[in-house]
């Protein structure tokens, strides 16, 4: 034990003859661990706007076949059907807390880009804002009812210009007047733009015409009592999930870019391997005498073995703190937007969470054993003789 | 003994060394080779874009439809030769996860706008004459399987019929395919069918189309026609936005989000890795070898040609494991083409990969040998010796 400590002592007092080196195999480990969190960072935050999105009571009635609230379409018939149904909770005056809504695809200016992006503008109705957990007006009012005024989510302010409260902006042949901000904590609402449905029909030719009905579930049954009543209502062919299954569904894409990032850092993590081993194989060679020297006075194979190991485990767990510190420094929190499943710009924050950062370190311990094993063994087995001959 | 040989001998007298260096300026050349090729591909249908094709979609977003009057306004306007429109069908085979790219349109024109696109005189033909016929392309006919002659129904996830149902009957009478010498392998993924056979069965949005491609004279009118179409219904309920198809490729793409930037710094990451790993090998390499230098300096080796052996080196190692990294790019691509070839297209390493990869390969040997060949060049044969 004490012999192995000495020699542990010993490797890591020397690393400043070695920095070049030891700085790359620093380097290029945290290089590896950033590449990873980086494309972690990016996902979690995506599913995580998506995720945070979906209400448990909260359905979404879309038209039968249509998968996406784009595709969708409702008569003011159906929604009227709808609205008559068991499942849905009511308020004092008995009227169900529901709301139709239709969104229209516009186009916006990205920040970052100064191209055209596309952006969701809904029509909803009164009880829109009771189905969203957290929705807040951060500045300004209210749109007035029958007035061509908006109220834009924060992250629709952020990364898209001209969209600031009291301003005039126009969309298409319709100019509109922003008079509020809204924040519903960072969810995907915060990548819309709100307006009354009946503004939205008039001025876009929806006639009479919605996508989607938002209810208030009453309770665990109210999906399935929901569910039972559109099913034997001939006059009705309806999908009926909850909030949280529709945005769940949409996130799936997103899934692909992650794993094709990670595959990307595990392909990388073999280069830095390599680079460790190098360091490793050097660091061990500078010092093949003194190793022999230790050996040869009683110092055993295993205490060589050891303190190469944790001089590389060392090095390597640095570069996957740096590379972890250097993604939490520069991107978290940091803005993006991505085109979501609605077709339409999904503004979200970067997010490192701490089990991202637990697989980065585990890649950079792998990086460190197994680019330190090779050394470590020749470290132990150095032959005596021929050293110091 | 040449200087080359001396140069290979050099670089593999640590064979571990040697071994563990090309593996990662390979895996940093794998890595930008593949990711060049992959973002190549998703821009291929910028690069593939006409200089003189327009689309004209709704201004208010392409999504949004425009009225079918609007169409042959479009044709009358001094400049255009050729104009077709399309509507969006939102199709899909069999299951609703299975997408079916289908478009609605005008079958010859359609063919004229995009001369790219090729089928047999006769399938051409029996395609404009008949009205359920279904053009499909050929890679999506290879996907669901689908031969010429094939009754097939293809349901809408957007439109239903005036009797209710949602999916309409074709008979497979054409397959495409995209002309090869089109600069990339573009796959052809998508389905034509005949306007009115869509719009007569609509139960809703009949009348209406999602843009038009028009076909100018020349790139010079470009500009002209775009505003002419543009002003033409400016202040009406449906205005229109005109841009050249190239730019209306990229506008889509970035919508995704700044992957070129992206790509760029996972491939910069990777270079600063083995730009650091390789250059302190070598150093520490040639540091190794001092008294060797020393020797071949007292044995009348002049400095420059020491100078050219240490850089020789160096550009051995780049250029032998960029290559490398290059070639398992092409071989990992290989592979996957079967599984991707219906999305991406036949993908394979263009020319233009290799040539900035062998930019690189010299960039990255010239930064990490230039050091160690000077100081190999500068040896001082005394102090050398004074070594140990």
């Amino acid at each position: 034990m004490r012999q192995t400590l000495a020699v542990t002592a010993l490797n890591i007092k020397s690393i400043p003859q070695r920095l070049g080196m030891s700085l790359a195999t620093v380097m290029s480990v945290a290089l590896v661990v950033a590449v990873m969190l980086g494309f972690m960072a990016l996902t979690n935050g995506f599913a995580a706007t998506l995720n945070n999105a979906g209400s448990e009571d909260v359905a979404i009635i879309l038209r039968a076949g249509s998968q996406a609230e784009l595709n969708s379409g409702l008569s003011r018939d159906d929604v009227v059907l709808i609205e008559t149904a068991p499942g849905i909770v009511r308020d004092a005056e008995d009227r169900p807390v529901s709301s139709a809504e239709l969104y229209v695809v516009v186009d916006g200016i990205k920040r970052s880009s100064q191209t055209e992006a596309n952006l969701p503008l809904r029509g909803v109705e009164e009880g829109a804002e009771r189905l969203r957990q957290g929705f807040t007006l951060v500045e300004g009012r209210m749109f007035a009812p029958g007035a061509a005024e908006l109220i834009v989510g924060e992250g629709v302010g952020r990364e898209f210009q001209g969209f600031d409260v009291g301003s005039t902006i126009r969309l298409g042949s319709n100019v509109w007047t922003i008079v509020g901000k809204f924040s519903t904590g960072g969810t995907v609402f915060d990548s819309e733009l709100w307006t009354e449905a009946g503004v939205l029909q008039n001025l876009y030719q929806r006639g009479a015409s919605y996508q989607s009905v938002r209810v208030k579930l009453d309770g665990p049954e109210g999906l399935s009592q929901l569910q039972d009543y559109a099913e034997n209502e001939p006059r009705l062919s309806l999908d009926i999930i909850t909030e949280k299954q529709y945005f769940a569904d949409q996130a799936v894409g997103m899934t692909r870019l992650i794993s094709a990032g990670v595959a990307l850092a595990y392909i990388m993590a073999i280069g830095a391997l390599a680079g460790a081993w190098n360091t490793m194989y050097s660091s061990v060679d500078a010092r093949v005498h003194e190793i022999a020297t230790l050996r040869a006075i009683g110092f055993s194979g295993g205490s060589a073995f050891i303190g190469t190991m944790l001089e590389s485990l060392m090095l390597a767990a640095i570069g996957g703190l740096v590379g972890a510190i250097a993604v939490y420094v520069i991107f978290d929190g940091m803005s993006a937007s991505t085109l979501g499943g609605g077709f339409t710009q999904v503004v979200f924050s970067l997010s490192l969470t701490p089990s991202s950062i637990i697989s980065g370190m585990i890649l950079a311990i792998f990086v460190g054993l197994f680019g330190g094993l090779v050394p470590s063994i020749r470290a132990a087995t150095v032959p005596l003789l021929q050293v110091h001959r | 003994m040449n200087d080359l040989t001396l140069m290979w001998k050099n670089l593999f007298r640590k064979k571990t060394r040697a071994i563990l260096l090309l593996i990662s300026i390979m895996i940093a050349f794998f890595i930008y080779a593949a990711l060049f090729t992959m973002n190549g591909a998703l821009n291929a249908g910028v690069q593939s874009a006409k200089a003189n094709r327009l689309v004209t979609v709704n201004s208010i977003n392409f999504t949004v439809s425009l009225p079918f009057a609007y169409y042959n306004r479009v044709k009358s306007v001094e400049g255009v030769v050729d104009a077709a429109h399309a509507s969006w069908f939102g199709g899909y085979y069999k299951e609703p996860v299975n997408q079916f790219q289908t478009f609605a349109t005008d079958p010859e024109a359609y063919l004229n706008v995009y001369p790219e696109l090729i089928t047999s005189p006769e399938e051409r033909a029996a395609f404009i004459n008949t009205r359920d016929c279904l053009a499909v392309g050929r890679e999506l006919a290879t996907m669901n399987q689908i031969s010429l002659g094939d009754r097939i129904p293809v349901m809408s996830n957007i439109f239903s019929k005036q009797d209710g149902s949602r999916s309409w009957e074709f008979e497979v009478c054409a397959i495409m395919d995209y002309e090869p010498e089109t600069g990339r392998d573009v796959p052809a993924n998508f389905a034509l069918m005949h306007y009115d056979y869509y719009n007569e069965a609509l139960a809703f949005n009949r009348d209406m189309l999602g843009w038009i491609v028009i076909l100018t004279e020349d790139v010079s009118v470009n500009d002209a026609v775009s505003r002419t179409i543009d002003e033409m219904f400016a202040n009406s309920p449906y205005e229109t936005e005109t841009s050249t198809e190239a730019a209306f490729g990229e506008a889509f793409l970035s919508q995704l989000g700044n992957i070129g930037l992206m790509l760029s710094l996972v491939v910069g990451a990777a270079f600063v890795t083995i730009l650091m790993i390789v250059g302190t090998t070598m150093v520490l390499a040639i540091n190794e070898r001092i008294k060797e230098i020393a020797v071949f300096k007292t044995l009348g080796f002049p400095a420059p040609r020491i100078f050219r052996m240490v850089m020789g080196e160096s550009l051995l190692l780049c250029f032998f494991g960029g290559f490398l990294g290059i070639a398992a790019a092409q071989g990992a691509i290989t592979l996957i083409n079967p599984v991707m070839k219906n999305v991406l297209g036949e993908l394979s390493i263009s020319w233009d990969a290799m040539g900035y990869g062998a930019l690189l390969m010299l960039g990255l040997s010239l930064i990490t040998g230039l050091l160690p060949a000077f100081s190999a060049m500068n040896v001082r044969i005394v102090t050398a010796f004074g070594k140990h």
